[in-house]
Order: structure tokens, then C-alpha cells, then sequence
């Protein structure tokens, strides 16, 4: 009987082995965010992880490039058949609610935005080096600045989240309200982020006080205070820093990543996609050679925008038949090479984005494309044409005419300065100017709609006046939140 | 979102303890055996003879056995035995197959003989019901049964196939015909969103699959099905329970048997796909894309199928030995199966090495072993299926040269398949250590520390090539730079189970109770590495190792070959405790109440634990006075409540995560800097998920149990489902991240029967079984108290479109999209009918479903599910003197099944043959639109719906045994030739390579892909046992 009981006791005693040690597991190698950032080192990993979300593919407006493809620079390009229902509406304004990609772009900007609050909240705790501190807190709150200024213009006013623990009912801020945040952040930024030329050359790609200004200028452009756009991009002009690469194409190209011209650029590696970036990608010329998905197919207008000789056409536009790095562009076999109506008349060129363009002879090595968010060019022509609102048309013109000489390449025959000061008429030149020299990089769209030109110039597109102007809140995030985010006015 | 709350304190800074918990299991079970090892010494001798009760004639192999010990005897072949009797061992139990158990009383007793009489086999049978075993008679839950015999009717490429057809309430869909792959099976419907697959208790090891067990050396399987025989197994037996007895030795054996079985046969695929000819091809394409052939009559016309597939051998062979002497029994048995695919490349060999050992150390105390090792190797072959059907029929193969030729825009599948070497090898380790002791006369106690081991490797490599253009260019099929991938994962699991038995038998009362405690580990890791730009291309060289390579800035980089390293490890752990009681009166009345208590660990410590509870009643009316007029050998009511739990999520979601493998780049040059933040939101919250099941159940047996039967009425309400849910994007969770909520409930309810007639016509044995099920699927809940997410969407295809929709009201994973309504004839009808903007005369007219005057995503509608309404078997078996023949029919009806790999088009591929009737000017088709590549018409929409009912002869098999007059001069006891089919013939409508599409993702079921075809397999094989 006693060895009986011995097994019982045995028995208990097994039975009493703290279950909560048992039963209590973590994760294996990784940490929870209870841990996380507490050190210098951890504040440095969560600064750069801000930057990641801009190489996210759904970053660039969800992956495909429908802000061009809006506009009257591009069609939806590739073969006609490929993502013809989902990215194909955004060509004739026929997308809805549920449109493809709209979902992708709002969670990742605000998955950014997320990233960013990390810094913000929880780095002000952590003893460490005060000056990097405020600079990594600075350059979260720049990349807040843009990720909610992407969002506002998009989609108008939107959640305003600035906590790491945010509210699952959050209901919509307006847009002044979102704005006053994206302005407030991109000030703190400037007053803390160091210059271009204060980083060392690994640093390059952070935030800038520089990038930060050109931001804000863009900012208040959009919203037409241009005593504003005029004072922060002529801080920009006037720091020094920035000039224009001598050659078009290096402006966006590879010779010119991380210099003179480029105000805020994202770095991305071509050896494996894990550090590269699909926007070029998804641009790059289809078929042979084969660089990419060939999206952004540039419009007849856009051609007939350039004046002729204008060398930024060929910067801008890949023909068939071009030799561009000793490759030859032949283009996808499957596609057209044009597009006609009944009447016979050319509707599409099956043609690609030069501005994407990479060296190299496979799709990854397009992942290595920098896109530039702000380059120099945008600068003084935001600070033009705020100049010209502001009644400085003679202090306009010259920065005007430094994009204009740098775009004639030497050929005296094209492209002269422009003299004209009268108001109205400079404003079109300066909008004109703008349209050649940023085609492609996504400005246009948003050029129409600040610019009132919408209506005229994209309503024979599809596109209607007190609708389009704002992108529909993806219908995915009104279901989520059962109604408490509401639409945007017709839509 | 609230956060975790548990702090980093929490976490200790000391190595997990699994070895200090061994160790302190270990010890139990040290002291446990000493104290065992308590012999009484022999007092008294006892003879006897055991005869059959009405010839007299002697019974040998009887075993008897003093009650509550080990110790026990066989009768000889004269029906005598003799056995040694301690003080107070009074009673004899005298068991033999076939017979009623005969318990006795020899008190001063030396000599006697003891009758047997004939048993009721069928109600007498022991029923194995998870941690014990009850006669069928005291059965009250819904437990199904499957013995070897019928396990060998199909050449089971798995041992969970031998249950299709031949069990109610079950079905299993082979998920793909590729060699090796693994069965989608589903007790009583879809219960979660999670994995919805039953476990296995192997020998009492618990296990997610059987993939690695020979079906040759099981003996029997029970499906457990509601929740009172489920409920023992508490949160593990959620989704049903399968319950696998492998082979032993038995004591009725005076010998030892060897048996060895040889099979060998061929696969095929059932049909191919009607696809366009080269020339039909061509006049699409020129209708699309006028003058892209300049003569239709000219374009070559490969059939990329025929090129493809091929007729492909399987084999398996099998020896066993089985046998038993007075300290021990044992079964050992060695089996290889080998199997090629009907696709070229693909092919999977499996060894498997049972023992199974029992000894009797002492007259009350035994322990043993089942132990199973089983190593694989499995070649894969790439996707070609998919790529046959979209390769253009108007592409040759090969160059004149004998290089292979460009197809265009999918790649050459014969490229794909001869530049893939992509193998997968492993072994897998199962089983269990156990004792078992017999205290006083009622009390058993067993421990038993059973572990399921696996290791598995990967290996690929591609080598650098190129397929060219025509033209001599490089097309996009090509790989720029060689590939090695490699991939190692360990997976162990313990399990360590204390269960006390306790039987009692007083005048009418009968109680059987079991009480127990289990804990278990179960831990994986994870370790991959890839490498690019091998040095040389033979496999000599597929290793990853630094080679270097040039980067960006023309630094010569040494490591840049190798990438993609991870080495991810996770555990978790679960402790349980069990009770169950089984009562019965009379063999007439019987009760079972069960309960379990369950904690696991992923789940943070306010909801840890579990309490699922079961009570179940039964009835046999047979036995009751007024019956012995009604006609019924056997009739039963039985009803049974219960509550289960489940667990089946990843390990960590209840912790908020930080993500830590992100990069960011900076600096000219562009160089990559390690960054982290925090991961999407884990749900602290997290409980189980709980279903209620209800079963009502009647059983009979009629004209002497000719015609027996099963009925039963359940009804299975999941409750509090573990799904992973979108959240809003402003939490900032990242596109396509979900987080888990328990938020959801799903209703299963149905009928399920099983009929069978048995009899015999003077030489021929004959039975007929039919059995079925109906089966509700209802999605009752989505969202729950979290809030948010009141519809899942799933199905997703490769090009981003989502084709299921689970939302309150339908079945879980239905398919949705737009509902096609003929098509547009003229502009009048164009014009007339609201149409999206790409519409144009001769493409398809979707219904405006929500009346507003557009068609847009909001007209997409529910399309029918993929969930069959009834899943039925009807199986024949024959026997005339030395022949015989079984027939398995196996059908479902109602289920839909979405053409998934028809649909994704972005490029030109070749179309299916019903194309060829389209629509090519007013009035010509009123379903099949005008021709083109892709886009508008291809959007999901009924068009792809297909009715995915059928009736397959799932297993013909026809035998030959050699009489026994001619066997026994050469001392074998049986031998026997057959002749198997599987899936011989398929009736159904449905127009891809099988009906049958199955998938472990409830929300992505019944979508064909493009999936490997299930092949038909014939086969000859041959049986002997001596």
C-alpha cells in the first residue's frame, strides 16, 4: 500500500507542476512590441523602418501608376488585355468604389504612418544621444507629413491616427484638420533636419531640411497659398544645395541618384527584390527587351505637348525602334504597336516611360530604379509659379528659364527663355512647362485638379467635376468599419 | 487595439523547460514500474478443458486469463490448459473470438471444464473510443467503424483514402494527383474557417496525418463523429476524431504468420481537356487579331497534354510477421510503395518499418512499444498542368534543332519540367513507449510517452538557361543566373498520457471509467537557405556555398550568392485532463458522461483553459420484454450533447510581434540597412473556439441482421471561430495583414445513414452497403463582438480576383460573382441594357443584380457553394467459392466547382474547345461570347460555375484465392491474385480533369486551379499469408 501511495503523491506532484510555466510560451525569436524600441540601436531600426513602406510596391498609389493613367499623359499601357478591368477604368474615369488598388495604397500609407507614430511615441523615452533623437523623431514626422499628405489630396479628409494604439472606430478628420498635421509635422521637420550636405554619403535617401521645405512648398501649392509655397521653395533654392543634372534623362536615371538634382529620393538595390522596388517595374518596357510589366503607356497629347526638338521627348517617351544603352526596343509581341478606331484614326503607340528606365538587361536590375519623389526641376517651377501668383513675374522667370536651358542641351534652336511677365499668360507657360518637364512622375493629375483645368482638360476623358476631384474612400474600408467612415461626395 | 498583456518580465531568461518536464516524467515513470514490480507467489495449480458449449467438441487457443492480471494462458489444441494461482486469484476470464466472454469462479477449484457459447459478433465487438474500448452494445456516441479488409479495396495512395466511400459523414477529396500528395478530409462539413481536418490517434499517439503509415499494417479505423465519442480527445477532436489500430500479435496465433503482399500497376489520367486545335487556334486568333496566321490550314497543332502526361507505374510491396509466445506479442513488417506521376518528373518512394512489441513483464504489469519509421523521397515537377492548358497549340515543341521551342507568354512546360530538380526527402518517426498495469482487480493504469518525429529536406535547382524567340532573341522564359534552394525542417512532438481505467461489473450495473492527464509539446523548425550562381551545373554543386559576385558599386562581395536565410523556431504547448464514465444497466440502459479540461498556450492565461463537457444516453430496445415481438435482432436510440473546443491557429497570435526582417536603403551607392518595427496587432484576447454538437441516433438490425442500419440526425454549431479578420487600413496593420478574432459561427446539419444486406445464396456471399449524408453548411456569424469584417473574401486567383465570398446566410467559402444573362446581340441590345464601359456587342450581358443602372463590383452575387448537399457510397461485395469481387461506387451532389485556371488571362493562351461555338454576329450564340484573350469576358461570373456533382467507381476489385486443398500441402494458408481499379469511371458534367478539387483552405474549395489530375490506377497484385 505505501508504494501505492507514493504513486499517488507522485501523481499529484506531476499534476501540480506550475501549468502556468508550462502553458506559458513565447515566441521564439521574435520580439513583442512590449520590448521594443528601448535602446539606441532599436531607435535606429525603427527610424529606418519608416522609410521601408516607400519601397513598398503599393506605396506608388497602390501599384500601378493610375495617377498618370488618369491624366492626359498616359493610357494603361501593357498588352491590352492585362489588368484591362482593374487598372483599364482609370483611363475613362469609369472606375468605382471598388476600384483595384485604391485599398492597397490607403493601408499601406497608413501602415507607413504607423511605422512613423513607432518613432514618434516611443523614441522620446529611450536615453540615447539627444541630437540623434530629435533627428530620428524628425524624420518620422517628415515621413508622416507625406504619407498623410498622399492621403488627403487622394481621399480628402481621412482618420486622423497619431497614436501606435489607434481606435478601430476612428471616423474621418476633414481635411483642414489633416493638413494642419501634415504642416505642423513637415515644420518640426524643418526646424531639426539637418541639410544634404550634413549627412555623410551612407545617409543619403534620410530626410532632409531641404526635402522637408520642398515638401511643404508642394503642400501649399496644391492649396494655392502661394505666399507660402513661395517661401519654402525659395528656402530651397536659396540654401545652395541643388542644381539641375546637366543631362535630362539623369534626373531621373542612375547617373543621378543621390545628386545635385534629387530633393527626396528613394534607394532601392537591384540585386535581389527584397531591397529593390517594383514601381519601375511595373513601367518597364514589356517584351524585348524585357524590363518590366510596361503600365504607362504615354499618350498622343503628351507627344504633341513637347514642342518639337524638345529633347525632353525622347527623355520622356521610349519609341519602338529605339536604341537606348546599345539595347534595341522591340516591345511585346502580343501587343499592338498601335491602337486605331474604326475611322482608322491612332488612338495608342504602344510606347514606354524613359523615366523609369534602368541599365541592365533583366526585370531586376529595373528594381533598382530610385524614384525621385522631389527633384530640383519641381522646386524652382513651384517657386516660379508662386512667384508669378505673388506678383514677382520678373523673379519667376529665371528659374523658369534654368529648367528651360538645361532642357535644350545646348541646341540654341529650341526651347528659348521666357520673357513674357504678364500674369495670366506666364501661369499657362509655367503649367505647360511643368506638364514636359514632369510627365510621368505623377504630378499632372493633381496639376489639373489645383489648377481648376480639370474639368476642360480631362472631362472629355470620362472625368467629372465635384466627383473626381477626390478618389473614392475604398469601398473595403467603409464595409470595415460598418459606416463610420462615410463616401466622399459622389461617388 | 489593446495591447498584450504580458510585460517583458514575462519572459524567462532561462532555456525552455521541456527537459526539465521530461525529466520529471521520467522520474514518475520510474517509480511508477518499482512499485509495479510487486509479485505474489503461485499457491495453487488449476487444469481444465474449454469446449464449445452445444458439440462438446474442444476449443483451442482459448485465452484465459485470471482476472485483473496479465497472467494467462492458451488453451492447446486439445482445449486443455493449466495456470498457476496465487492467493486470492479466484476469478478466470476466458475469452476467445467469436464467443462470449466466460468469467468464473475456481475458488478450490483444481480441475474443471468450462462450455463457451457462439457471441453476438456484431454487439459484442469491441469498439476502440479513445483511451479504452466498449463493446458496441454500450455504445452511445456516433462512432464508425472500418476494418482491413476493406482498407485494401482501393491501392490507397494514402492510408485516409481507404474512408472514401465507405463511411458516412465523411468526405475526402484528393487535393491533387501529384505523387505524394495529401487527402482534404471533412467530418460532418466545414466547422471553422481554420484547419478543419480531424486528428489521427495512431496506436494513442495523437497526429495531424497519416501520410506516412502503410495502409497494410492497420487493422482498423474508427471515425469518431459527435461530440460524446469525441469529447475525450476535448480541443483536439474538434473537427472529428480518426482512430488508427495498427497490427499486433495475438495470442490465438500458435504460430508466427508471414505475410507479404506485391502489387504493381499503372496510372493514367482519366481525361484530358478539350482544348483548340492549332487550327481552330488560328481562327480564333485571326478573329480577334485579324491576319495573325496568314494560312489556318498551315500552323502546326501540338497537343501539349499528350506531351505531358504519360502513363506512369506504381508499385508497392509488403511483408509482415506476426506471432506471439506467453512473455510478448509482436508484429513486424517492412513496406515499400513507389509511385511516379502522370506527370513527367514527379514521383515519391516511401519505406515503412513497423514494430509493434508487447512483453508481459510480470503476471500484471506489460509494457511495449509501436514504433513507426518511414523515410520518403519526393520528386516535384513544376506546375505543368496549368501551363499544357494555356500553351498555344500553334508552338512546336522543340526547334529543328532539338531545342526547345518559345511558348509564348506561359513558358514551354517540357523546359519548365527538364530544367527542375526539385526533390524533397525526409523520414518520419512515430511512436510510443507505454505501460500498463493492473491493480487490485478493476483498475488499469497505463502511462505512455509517445513522440512523432520528423526531419524533412528540400532541395531545387535551376540552372541558368535560356529558351529562344524564333528569331534567335532570348523570350522571357529563361533564368538569368543558376538557383539552389534549400530547405530543412525538424518537427517534434511529444505526448505523455497518465490515464487510470477503472471496470466494474455488479449484477446489472456495468461502469466503465477512465480518468487521465496528458501534456504535450509540439515544436517545429525551420531552416532555408538560397544560393545563386552555382559554379559548375551538375549536381555535384548543388550546395549553397559563397561564390562571389559583383555588386552595384563594383564591389567584388563575397556573400551576395547567398540569400534568403531563415531559421524560424516555434513551439507550443498543451496539458489536459480527462475523465469519462460509462454506465450501463441491464446492457440495456447506458450513460456516458465525458469531460475534459484543456489548456494550450496560445492563448495568454485568463483564457488558457478550457471545460468541454459531453453527456450521451442510450437505449437498447431489443433487449426490452415488449420487443421480442417486433422483428429487430438489434434496435438502439441514442443521444448524445457535448461541447469541444479547438485551437488550430498559429502559436503567437495573441502577441503583438515586432518585424524585424525589413530593409531599408540608403546611400550613393545604394546599400541596404536593417530595420524593425512593429508587426500587424495580435489579439490578447484570443479564447477558444467552441462547438456544440447534437446527435440523435438509431440503429437496427433486421431478419437476423441481414439488413442492418445506422441513422443519425446532428446538428454542430461552431461558436466563437478563431478567423483572421481584415482591419480597417487606419490601424495600420499593412495591406493583406489580418488579425485573429473569435468572431464567427457556422451551423453543420444533417442526416447521415449507412444501410447493409448481407447474406448468402448457397456458395455466394453477398453484400450491398449505401450509405450517405446531407450536410447544411450555414455561416451564421462573422465579425462577432470585434466588430468589423462581416464577410470574408477568399478564393483568390493568380491574378489578384477574389472568387469565394463567406459571408451570414451562405456556406463558408461560396462562390460569387457576376450573373452572366446571354449576350448582347446588336447595338439596340446593347444600348437597351446597362453594360460596363469595355461591353461591346457579342461579349456577355451581366445582370444589373442590384438594380441601381450600373454593373459594377456591387452586382457581384452569391454563385453556389462549393460544399456538396449529399455525399453518398454504395459498395458491393461478392464472394463465390474462390473468387471474389467488391465494387465501391463513390458520388456527390449539388457541390460547384469555379474553372478557376480558365479565367486568368492577361496574355493570349489557348482556350477550351467551347469557344469554337461562339458568338460571331447576330443571333449565332447566346452563351458563348465572341472570342478574345482575356479581360471583360473572363471576369468572374456564372460562366465558370460548373455543376461538380458526379459518380465514380472509385475501386473495382477482383479476386483469386487458391484452394485451400491445393495451399495446405505446401503449409500456406491463404494466397491470393486480384485485379484493382481505382477510378475506373467518372459520370459527371463537369469538364476539367477531375471533379474532384479539393483544398485545405475552406475559403479557396472547389476552385480548379489547374490542379496535378487524380489519376486511374490499375493494378495486379498478389497476397500470401503462412
Amino acid at each position: 500500500m505505501k508504494k501505492r501511495n507514493l504513486i499517488s503523491v507522485t501523481m499529484i506532484g506531476l499534476m501540480l507542476i506550475s501549468c502556468t510555466d508550462f502553458l506559458s510560451v513565447n515566441p521564439q525569436s521574435e520580439l513583442t512590441q512590449e520590448a521594443f524600441p528601448k535602446s539606441a540601436s532599436d531607435a535606429l531600426l525603427a527610424t529606418n523602418a519608416a522609410y521601408t513602406t516607400l519601397r513598398n510596391w503599393h506605396y506608388h498609389a497602390g501599384g500601378f501608376p493610375i495617377l498618370d493613367i488618369m491624366s492626359d499623359d498616359s493610357h494603361k499601357g501593357s498588352n491590352p488585355n492585362d489588368a484591362a478591368s482593374t487598372i483599364g477604368p482609370y483611363d475613362d474615369f469609369s472606375f468605382s468604389t471598388t476600384a483595384d488598388g485604391l485599398d492597397r495604397w490607403w493601408t499601406t500609407l497608413y501602415q507607413g504612418i504607423r511605422y512613423s507614430n513607432v518613432v514618434i511615441e516611443k523614441i522620446p523615452d529611450i536615453a540615447m544621444d539627444n541630437m540623434i533623437k530629435e533627428r530620428y523623431i524628425a524624420e518620422a514626422k517628415f515621413l508622416r507629413g507625406l504619407y498623410y499628405f498622399d492621403l488627403v489630396r487622394a481621399f480628402g479628409g481621412v482618420p486622423l491616427i497619431t497614436s501606435t494604439e489607434p481606435d478601430l472606430r476612428a471616423t474621418r478628420s476633414s481635411a483642414e484638420d489633416v493638413f494642419a498635421l501634415v504642416i505642423s509635422d513637415l515644420e518640426s521637420a524643418i526646424d531639426v533636419l539637418p541639410e544634404k550636405d550634413e549627412y555623410g554619403s551612407a545617409d543619403l535617401g534620410r530626410a532632409t531640411k531641404g526635402a522637408a521645405q520642398a515638401l511643404l512648398a508642394r503642400v501649399y501649392l496644391f492649396r494655392g497659398d502661394f505666399t507660402n509655397t513661395e517661401r519654402y521653395a525659395m528656402d530651397v533654392v536659396n540654401s545652395g544645395l541643388y542644381g539641375l543634372e546637366p543631362v535630362f534623362t539623369d534626373a531621373n536615371g542612375e547617373n543621378g541618384e543621390h545628386g545635385i538634382e534629387s530633393v527626396f529620393e528613394i534607394g532601392a538595390v537591384s540585386v535581389a527584390t527584397n531591397v529593390g522596388n517594383q514601381y519601375a517595374n511595373t513601367q518597364g518596357v514589356r517584351g524585348n527587351p524585357n524590363r518590366g510589366w510596361g503600365f504607362n503607356r504615354p499618350s498622343i497629347d503628351l507627344r504633341e505637348a513637347f514642342v518639337d526638338g524638345d529633347p525632353r521627348r525622347s527623355g520622356t517617351i521610349i519609341e519602338l525602334g529605339d536604341v537606348i544603352d546599345g539595347i534595341e526596343i522591340l516591345g511585346d509581341s502580343s501587343t499592338p504597336d498601335e491602337l486605331t478606331d474604326a475611322q482608322g484614326n491612332v488612338l495608342e503607340i504602344e510606347s514606354y516611360n524613359r523615366k523609369v528606365w534602368i541599365t541592365g538587361l533583366t526585370t531586376t536590375t529595373q528594381y533598382g530604379h530610385n524614384r525621385r519623389l522631389i527633384r530640383y526641376a519641381d522646386v524652382l517651377l513651384m517657386a516660379a509659379e508662386a512667384l508669378n501668383e505673388n506678383n514677382k513675374s520678373a523673379q519667376a522667370l529665371p528659374l523658369l528659364n534654368q529648367v528651360r536651358e538645361r532642357a535644350r542641351q545646348g541646341n540654341n534652336n529650341i526651347l528659348p527663355n521666357i520673357t513674357e511677365t504678364n500674369k495670366d499668360a506666364l501661369r499657362d507657360i509655367i503649367h505647360n512647362e511643368r506638364r514636359v518637364e514632369l510627365a510621368l512622375e505623377g504630378h499632372r493629375f493633381w496639376d489639373l485638379v489645383r489648377t481648376g483645368k480639370a474639368e476642360q482638360v480631362l472631362g472629355p476623358l470620362g472625368f467629372v467635376p465635384g466627383k473626381h476631384e477626390l478618389l473614392p474612400i475604398p469601398q473595403s474600408e467603409i464595409d470595415l468599419s460598418q459606416g463610420t467612415i462615410t463616401q466622399n461626395p459622389n461617388w | 487595439m489593446k495591447n498584450s498583456h504580458l510585460h517583458p518580465k514575462d519572459r524567462p531568461d532561462h532555456p525552455p523547460r521541456t527537459m526539465q518536464f521530461l525529466s520529471q516524467i521520467t522520474a514518475f515513470a520510474l517509480i511508477f514500474m518499482l512499485a509495479l514490480v510487486t509479485q505474489l507467489t503461485a499457491q495453487q495449480t488449476i487444469r481444465g478443458t474449454v469446449v464449445e458449449a452445444e458439440t462438446l467438441e474442444p476449443l483451442p487457443g482459448v485465452n484465459v486469463v485470471v482476472k485483473g492480471t496479465l497472467k494467462g494462458v492458451a488453451t492447446n489444441l486439445d482445449g486443455q490448459f493449466e495456470l498457476d494461482l496465487a492467493q486470492g486469484e479466484n476469478i478466470l476470464v476466458f475469452s476467445f473470438t467469436g464467443f462470449e466472454t466466460v468469467e468464473l469462479n475456481v475458488a478450490g477449484e483444481t480441475e474443471i471444464t468450462v462450455e463457451m457459447q457462439p457471441a453476438d459478433l456484431y454487439l459484442d465487438e469491441l469498439v476502440v473510443i479513445g483511451y479504452g474500448a466498449v463493446r458496441k452494445r454500450d455504445l452511445t456516441g456516433s462512432v464508425a467503424s472500418i476494418r482491413s479488409g476493406d482498407i485494401g479495396k482501393t491501392t490507397a495512395l494514402n492510408a485516409e483514402q481507404s474512408l472514401q466511400g465507405r463511411i458516412s459523414g465523411v468526405q475526402i477529396t484528393t487535393t491533387s494527383g501529384a505523387p505524394g500528395a495529401s487527402a482534404a478530409v471533412r467530418i460532418r462539413g466545414v466547422g471553422t474557417f481554420n484547419n478543419s481536418s480531424p486528428i489521427y490517434v495512431v496506436d494513442g499517439v495523437i497526429l495531424d496525418d497519416i501520410s506516412f503509415l502503410n495502409s497494410a499494417d492497420i487493422s482498423s479505423m474508427e471515425v469518431l463523429k459527435d461530440a460524446s465519442a469525441t469529447a475525450i480527445y476535448g480541443s483536439r477532436g474538434a473537427n472529428g476524431v480518426i482512430l488508427v489500430q495498427t497490427r499486433t500479435g495475438s495470442a490465438s496465433m500458435d504460430k508466427p504468420v508471414i505475410s507479404v503482399t506485391s502489387e504493381y500497376g499503372f496510372q493514367q489520367i482519366e481525361q484530358e481537356i478539350d482544348l483548340l486545335d492549332g487550327r481552330q487556334f488560328a481562327v480564333i486568333s485571326n478573329e480577334i487579331r485579324p491576319g495573325t496566321y496568314n494560312n489556318v490550314d498551315a500552323v502546326p497543332n501540338t497537343n501539349w497534354q499528350d506531351l505531358i502526361f504519360d502513363i506512369a507505374p506504381i508499385q508497392s510491396h509488403q511483408i509482415s510477421v506476426a506471432g506471439s509466445s506467453d512473455k510478448a506479442d509482436f508484429y513486424a513488417s517492412f513496406g515499400y510503395f513507389a509511385q511516379d506521376g502522370t506527370i513527367q518528373g514527379s514521383s515519391f518512394e516511401r519505406m515503412t518499418l513497423k514494430l509493434n512489441n508487447t512483453f508481459r513483464v510480470s503476471q500484471n504489469f506489460k509494457v511495449g512499444n509501436n514504433l513507426t519509421f518511414a523515410p520518403y523521397s519526393q520528386t516535384v515537377a513544376p506546375n505543368a498542368v496549368f501551363a499544357a492548358y494555356r500553351a498555344q497549340p500553334v508552338l512546336n515543341p522543340y526547334y529543328d534543332d532539338g531545342s526547345f521551342g518559345v511558348v509564348y507568354n506561359v513558358g514551354n512546360p517540357l523546359a519548365s519540367i527538364a530544367y527542375s530538380n526539385n526533390k524533397n526527402t525526409g523520414v518520419r518517426v512515430v511512436g510510443n513507449l507505454f505501460a500498463e498495469a493492473i491493480i487490485g482487480t478493476d483498475f488499469l493504469i497505463r502511462s505512455s510517452f509517445g513522440t512523432d518525429a520528423a526531419l524533412n529536406r528540400g532541395r531545387s535547382f535551376t540552372p541558368a538557361y535560356v529558351v529562344y524567340n524564333p528569331d534567335g532573341t532570348p523570350s522571357q522564359q529563361q533564368n538569368e543566373f543558376s538557383n539552389i534552394n534549400k530547405a530543412q525542417g525538424i518537427n517534434y512532438n511529444w505526448l505523455f498520457e497518465q490515464t487510470v481505467n477503472w471496470n466494474k461489473s455488479m449484477d446489472r450495473h456495468n461502469i466503465n471509467a477512465v480518468a487521465g492527464f496528458t501534456m504535450q509539446q509540439t515544436r517545429s523548425e525551420d531552416f532555408r537557405l538560397a544560393g545563386q550562381n552555382v559554379i559548375r551545373d551538375g549536381s555535384d554543386f548543388w550546395y549553397v556555398t559563397p561564390s562571389y559576385i559583383i555588386d552595384e558599386a563594383n564591389n567584388i562581395n563575397m556573400l551576395n550568392s547567398i540569400y534568403n536565410g531563415v531559421d524560424a523556431g516555434q513551439y507550443y504547448n498543451m496539458m489536459s485532463f480527462l475523465g469519462r464514465v460509462v454506465y450501463s444497466y441491464n446492457d440495456t440502459y447506458m450513460t456516458t458522461v465525458t469531460m475534459r479540461r484543456d489548456g494550450s498556450s496560445k492563448f495568454a492565461e485568463d483564457n488558457r483553459w478550457g471545460y468541454f463537457p459531453s453527456f450521451a444516453v442510450g437505449w437498447n430496445i431489443h433487449n426490452e420484454s415488449f420487443a421480442d415481438d417486433l422483428p429487430f435482432s438489434d434496435l438502439k436510440i441514442r443521444a448524445s450533447w457535448g461541447q469541444i473546443g479547438n485551437e488550430k491557429i498559429s502559436y503567437f497570435d495573441r502577441f503583438s510581434r515586432v518585424n524585424s526582417g525589413l530593409l531599408a536603403v540608403f546611400g550613393n551607392p545604394d546599400e541596404a540597412y536593417v530595420a524593425g518595427t512593429y508587426g500587424k496587432s495580435g489579439n490578447p484576447d484570443l479564447k477558444w473556439e467552441t462547438t456544440t454538437q447534437t446527435d440523435i441516433g438509431l440503429e437496427f438490425g433486421l431478419f437476423d441482421r441481414r439488413l442492418s442500419g445506422e441513422v443519425d440526425f446532428f446538428n454542430r454549431v461552431t461558436d466563437d471561430i478563431l478567423v483572421e479578420l481584415s482591419t480597417p487600413g487606419h490601424l495600420g496593420n499593412g495591406q493583406g495583414q489580418r488579425v485573429r478574432y473569435n468572431a464567427a459561427s457556422i451551423l453543420n446539419r444533417g442526416i447521415e445513414f449507412s444501410l447493409k444486406w448481407e447474406d448468402t445464396i448457397s456458395d455466394l456471399n453477398y453484400a450491398i452497403g449505401v450509405l450517405g449524408n446531407t450536410i447544411h453548411n450555414e455561416v451564421q456569424a462573422i465579425g462577432g463582438n470585434s466588430g468589423i469584417d462581416s464577410l470574408l473574401i477568399g478564393g483568390f486567383l493568380a491574378n489578384g480576383q477574389s472568387v469565394t465570398l463567406t459571408r451570414v446566410g451562405r456556406p463558408i467559402g461560396a462562390f460569387y460573382g457576376y450573373v452572366t444573362d446571354g449576350v448582347f446581340q446588336n447595338q439596340a441590345d446593347l444600348d437597351s441594357y446597362p453594360h460596363m464601359t469595355q461591353a461591346g456587342i457579342g461579349d456577355l450581358k451581366f445582370k444589373d443584380v442590384n438594380g441601381d443602372g450600373v454593373i459594377n463590383g456591387l452586382d457581384r452575387t452569391y454563385l453556389g457553394s462549393p460544399i456538396p448537399d449529399f455525399v453518398y457510397g454504395v459498395n458491393l461485395d461478392f464472394n463465390w467459392r474462390n473468387l471474389d469481387l467488391s465494387i465501391g461506387l463513390q458520388g456527390q451532389i449539388g457541390n460547384k466547382i469555379f474553372n478557376g485556371k480558365n479565367v486568368v488571362r492577361p496574355d493570349p493562351y489557348n482556350f477550351e474547345a467551347h469557344v469554337w461555338d461562339r458568338w460571331t454576329g447576330e443571333g449565332t450564340s447566346n452563351t458563348e461570347p465572341r472570342p478574345s484573350f482575356g479581360g471583360y469576358n473572363f471576369l468572374p461570373s456564372d460562366r465558370f460555375i460548373h455543376d461538380g456533382s458526379f459518380l465514380r467507381l472509385r475501386t473495382l476489385t477482383l479476386g483469386y484465392s487458391l484452394p485451400s486443398t491445393f495451399l495446405s500441402r505446401m503449409n500456406v494458408d491463404n494466397a491470393r491474385f486480384y485485379l484493382k481499379a481505382n477510378n475506373l469511371i467518372t459520370f459527371t458534367k463537369y469538364t476539367g480533369y477531375t471533379p474532384e478539387i479539393g483544398s485545405n483552405d475552406v475559403l479557396s474549395n472547389g476552385i480548379d486551379y489547374g490542379t496535378y489530375p487524380i489519376p486511374r490506377v490499375i493494378t495486379i497484385g498478389f497476397n500470401t499469408t503462412f
